[in-house]
């Protein structure tokens, strides 16, 4: 299973919880220090930091070491994959709602059709 | 077989057109609607059961029928033709449907429920109707579209991605 694969797998589950994607939100604008995000988010730090370890597991979040602190800031290679492959999920769906609109049009002028009378034999 | 968790990343639709509800309606829930447009370019789609109930069952076979789909399917050592086997897990007619499908077959990936949510509205002389389709978190997905192939990908029908 390629790497892509993994990613794909826990980025679901890591962004299935409404906290992680708040932690994701407040480290859009660059690095943060933990504290940071627990005063932004207004959430115990072991709730943030627990959800910053499932953020990072799932390759979302990278940490860097700065004398005391711990700094977080997001990856970029996670997001690029969800977007490449949820473009092709999208780019089948729409042709899919194409040939349904052309579809449901061919089945409109079908029913519209004139019938046809069968001329009566003179009698 | 485990016990089916939901692994949902909606992915929303919203489509307007000249028709009205009810022939949209149809077209999901009738063996004549649903072949005509459901199966990708180059398959078609042979529908053997269709219950618009709640728990009724969708049973369909996706059938590769273009030169290229074809060819592709053999060289990805792919059947030619896959049942699929889905129920109604909601059925409002003509306002709403749900299609269930439980997806149990990916390596290391535990059974997951994927859903379909249509909803129908009349908007004035046309009908207006927004799918929402679970994402497959499938790996033949994710290694298709990360290599680039994502034009591929629209020949590709669901059933790919529900081999079992």
């Amino acid at each position: 299973m390629c790497i892509c694969a993994f990613v794909k797998g826990e980025a679901f589950l890591a962004l299935a919880d409404p906290t992680r994607r708040q932690i994701i939100e407040a480290l859009r604008g660059g690095e943060r220090p933990v504290n940071d995000v627990v005063a932004e988010l207004d959430i115990h730090q072991s709730g943030v930091s627990r959800h910053l370890r499932i953020l990072r597991e799932a390759g979302f979040v990278s940490v860097r070491v700065d004398g005391q602190r711990r700094l977080y800031s997001l990856r970029a290679e996670p997001f690029r994959e969800i977007d490449a492959w949820l473009a092709g999920f999208r780019g089948l769906w729409e042709a899919r709602l194409d040939r349904f609109g052309d579809a449901l049009a061919a089945r409109r002028a079908k029913a519209a059709k004139p019938v046809t009378k069968t001329k009566e034999k003179k009698r | 077989m485990s016990e089916a968790k939901t692994a949902k990343a909606p992915v929303v639709f919203e489509r307007s057109y000249e028709a009205t509800v009810e022939e949209l309606w149809a077209m999901w829930t009738t063996r004549d609607g649903f072949e005509a447009w459901w199966g990708p370019r180059g398959f078609r789609v042979e529908v053997h059961a269709i219950d618009p109930t709640v728990g009724g069952a969708l049973v369909y076979d996706m059938i590769a029928a273009g030169e290229d789909e074809i060819a592709f399917m053999k060289r990805e050592g792919m059947p030619l033709s896959h049942g699929v086997r889905a129920t109604f897990t909601e059925v409002d007619a003509p306002r709403a449907l749900t299609i269930t499908s439980v997806i149990d077959f990916i390596p290391g990936v535990g059974a997951y429920e994927n859903k379909i949510r249509v909803e129908f509205s009349a908007e004035g002389t046309r009908a207006r109707m927004v799918v929402a389709v679970d994402a497959h978190p499938d790996d033949e997905w994710t290694k298709r579209a990360s290599a680039g192939m994502e034009s591929q990908l629209t020949k590709l029908p669901d059933a790919l991605v529900s081999r079992r």
